[in-house]
């Protein structure tokens, strides 16, 4: 069994346990228990038009998982879907990476994938904003876009022949992440969402959730609209890299180090982190008037857990 | 020496076809893929699994599948006696390799193209059948990290002293001098990977031992599909909706 | 390890600037400690100490050997310290070897004494059975399971954890050997003398990063490091090591700012692993 790595006192022991009991039973509650281990047969009706997918393989006529995870059933698709693995790309999905590597006409970003995904430099927008062809000019100064462990944002475009995917960071919103910090947490716990970047006015904090695990925290960014504008801030930048030595406020700097104590926190416990969860862990925080390391202290574990399991409860409980 | 004595009982209380504890606990080591402690009595191990991620070594990439590998290393102070040599002895790549092969022949690596697989398995403490515990850690090791396997690895030990067979022998009896068999199974598909044995036995009694050992890997098999049944359930449960 | 970016290195920086690391911490804090002991039954002490995802194993063995003819009223230690490739893939091989033998020289130097022997942290006149001819000898051991960062602390207070978990068999003696005989020994099976930790030092490192100095790194923050210095603090508050890592040169005054420092916070640290120490040996008692 996967313990909760920190350190307990007895009583933080039991409340955690009651807590983990009461999830326990709102899930066994609503779900029938489709838990499988590897080599374990997956009952199927009707065997002949099943299509087998993703975890599952065949043998000696019946359907067998390859993996531990939880059975899905999608019309006729059967298929394991895994809890603690390495990301799985979907073409659309919002990823964050970091360079590891600048090639011919692309890069190549570490994603918590079987392979480093690839960024075609014709997938990119050029700094002078103008759509043309890219030259080997253009080739040459490509590090002036992406250096090597940069921390990119960028869209899955599609899959390669190899195996290997294929990146996209045109749109405004995509490209070159500064001023935070980036988080990894496994994949299983970001919920594929209508919206990955949040733009938290309030605390001054762009968050963004990538797909495949990696989170990012930083300053707000202004989006910017106008391509004059990048041209005039891509110039001062060439001349100056000076973007980032600007002082960051000690209230944003707060609130970034709070969401992502947040994140850990939501992380080591195994709860889904969705916006919603974060701001609330936050809330709680602050009406105990914690301090921001103290989150990431026993008592705080144990409150969280409770409180979600409380959340959960109560949905339950408004839906049923 | 006598390590059955007339009651019928072992060196440290047990019966000949008796294993000694099994206890296996999951995601030890927060930063690998995957990772899990297996203890089969005083024998403790730690095996952790980086990957599947891109091959670190280009020469060694292989196109249309992964790339398994494995390190066995001991520490220092697991053995009776202090060893000077963690890794790097002919005994630690034997076992490296051992295990390497048995795991790569479950592991489905032709889903995985051009990556790469580190199994690394760390012995905290060794009291006979270590061989053993490090491939069942491994393979708990690899379910937890969501690689696909054919199908779970389970490995055990017998031998055979004082004209009996024993299951899961420890240090002691294993440096008796009597023969080690040591066998590692697919349980689901019932087929042998790794067959190991030293010292001389004659034929029918090295079926019977072998036997005994292959019941040995299917408990442990039991044991280990219950571990990662619960582990999974936590998990889903854990996560919610 | 992985690499940052310029945004991360400069947000690291500026949150230290601030007195607010990324995780929340304020300078001079140590991240969550929790320590367990009799991990490695087998051994004659042992204890596994977590900081925060730091992860280290020490254990101790005590073997019957000779004194040092230099040193005839005093036992021998032996520290070695092995990093695991389970904690990081680049401990593959040989890659851990550079680290481990750092790491071991490093608390050598803060935990045993000069060549003499005199000023160890580690009183090893109680490690003598019979003077000139029979002495324990205690092997150390440190294991690397997990590294993020702060290496040299955790193995610092991870060894004081195990040496206080560690009991000595009591040794009976056959009088009337004479000369260069060895006497003959019987070692006892049931009694155990528990090992006098009150004098054995921790490990505190200060690592400057800009202008400033951190306790506890993270390895993220050790990346930025210009340089370290580990200074190993007694109880009495006497420095009995110290060593300077890191290519940067240190204006002597900023050393001695370090070492008060570090001698402040020790206190701190010596009380937070006592109490844990004990909370870990009750817990051990229970099971």
């Amino acid at each position: 069994m996967r313990g909760i790595e920190i350190s307990l006192n007895q009583t933080q022991k039991i409340r955690l346990q009651r807590a983990l009991k009461q999830l326990e039973s709102l899930y066994l509650r609503a779900n029938f228990n489709a838990s499988v281990t590897v080599a374990d047969t997956i009952p199927v009706s009707n065997e002949d038009t099943i299509l087998k997918g993703h975890g599952t393989s065949e043998r000696d006529g019946e359907v067998v998982a390859t993996l531990c995870g939880v059975v899905e059933r999608v019309n006729k698709l059967v298929y394991v879907r895994t809890l603690r693995a390495r990301y799985k790309p979907e073409i659309g999905d919002i990823i964050v990476g970091r360079v590891v590597e600048v090639a011919q006409k692309r890069w190549k970003l570490e994603i918590n994938f079987s392979q480093d995904a690839v960024l075609m430099l014709s997938s990119m927008n050029l700094p002078d904003g103008i759509q043309r062809r890219r030259t080997a000019l253009d080739e040459l100064n490509m590090r002036s876009i992406f250096e090597e462990n940069d921390v990119v944002c960028g869209e899955v475009r599609n899959f390669q022949n190899d195996g290997g995917i294929q990146l996209q960071a045109r749109s405004q919103k995509y490209g070159k992440l500064e001023k935070g910090q980036l988080l990894t947490i496994p994949p299983y716990l970001v919920k594929r969402q209508k919206h990955h970047f949040h733009h938290l006015e309030h605390y001054g904090v762009d968050l963004i959730l990538g797909c495949n695990g990696f989170i990012w925290v930083g300053e707000l960014v202004e989006a910017r609209d106008c391509i004059e504008e990048d041209q005039l801030n891509n110039t001062e930048q060439q001349f100056t890299k000076s973007n980032t030595t600007k002082e960051m406020p000690l209230e944003t700097r707060r609130s970034i180090c709070q969401i992502a104590n947040a994140i850990r926190v939501l992380s080591i416990l195994g709860f889904n982190v969705t916006l919603e969860v974060i701001l609330e862990t936050i809330d709680l925080s602050r009406t105990l008037n914690l301090g921001i390391d103290e989150m990431l202290g026993p008592e705080f574990h144990v409150l969280v857990a409770e409180r979600e399991a409380e959340r959960r409860t109560s949905m339950t409980k408004r839906k049923g | 020496m006598e390590f059955v004595n007339p009651e019928g009982l072992r060196l440290d209380g047990r019966r000949p076809m008796e294993m000694r504890q099994l206890r296996a606990q999951i995601g030890a080591v927060a930063k690998a893929d995957g990772s899990a402690v297996f203890e089969m009595g005083n024998t403790k191990v730690i095996a952790a699994v980086y990957g599947p991620r891109e091959v670190q070594n280009r020469s060694q990439q292989i196109n249309d599948q992964a790339l398994v590998r494995c390190e066995y290393s001991m520490a220092n102070f697991s053995t009776g006696d202090r060893r000077r040599k963690p890794k790097g002895d002919r005994r630690s790549t034997e076992i490296s390799l051992v295990i390497r092969q048995t795991m790569e022949e479950c592991i489905l690596t032709n889903l995985m193209p051009r990556s790469q697989i580190d199994i690394y398995v760390q012995v905290l403490q060794a009291d006979g059948g270590t061989r053993s515990a490090c491939i069942n850690a491994a393979t708990l090791a690899l379910a937890d990290a969501g690689i696909p396997m054919r199908d779970l690895v389970t490995s055990c030990s017998a031998g055979f002293l004082n004209s009996t067979p024993l299951l899961d022998l420890n240090y002691v009896e294993d440096s008796a001098g009597g023969p080690d068999v040591t066998v590692g199974i697919l349980p689901k598909v019932d087929k042998v990977t790794l067959l190991q044995m030293d010292a001389k036995l004659p034929i029918d009694t090295f079926e019977n031992v072998m036997q005994l050992a292959v019941e040995g890997c299917k408990a442990i098999a039991n044991y280990i599909r219950e571990v990662l049944l619960e582990n999974t359930k936590q998990l889903e449960y854990r996560r919610g909706l | 390890m992985v690499g940052l970016s310029l945004g991360e290195k400069h947000f690291i920086q500026g949150g230290i600037d601030q007195n607010l690391r990324s995780d929340g911490r304020k300078r001079d804090a140590y991240r969550p400690i929790s320590i367990e002991t009799g991990v490695i039954p087998q051994a004659n002490g042992s204890a596994r100490i977590r900081i925060g995802a730091t992860e280290v194993i020490a254990s101790v063995k005590a073997e019957l050997g000779r004194p040092n003819a230099l040193q005839p009223d005093k036992g021998k230690v032996a520290i070695f310290v092995d990093c695991s490739p389970v904690a990081e893939p680049m401990f593959e091989g040989r890659g851990g070897e550079e680290l481990s033998t750092e790491l071991s020289v490093a608390l050598q130097r803060c935990l045993m004494g000069g060549k003499s022997g005199a000023g160890a942290g580690i009183d090893l006149s109680s490690l003598i059975v019979a003077e000139g001819k029979i002495c324990w000898d205690l092997y150390i051991d440190g294991l690397v399971i997990s590294s993020d960062g702060n290496l040299l602390d955790a193995l610092g207070a991870a060894i004081k954890a195990a040496l206080s978990n560690t009991g000595i068999p009591r040794v009976q003696v056959a009088a009337g050997a004479s000369g260069d005989e060895q006497p003959e020994v019987d070692i006892s099976d049931e009694e155990f003398l528990q090992f006098d930790t009150s004098g054995v030092p921790v490990i505190v490192t200060l690592t400057k990063v800009g202008r400033h100095y951190i306790v506890d790194a993270t390895s993220e923050e050790e990346s930025q490091m210009s340089s370290a210095v580990s200074v190993s603090i007694s109880r009495k508050g006497h420095i009995c090591g110290l060593s300077k890592r890191g290519s940067a040169g240190l204006d002597p005054s900023v050393i001695s700012d370090m070492i008060s420092v570090a001698r402040h916070i020790s206190e701190q640290l010596i009380n937070k692993l006592d109490s844990e120490i004990s909370a870990a040996e009750a817990d051990e008692d229970e099971m």
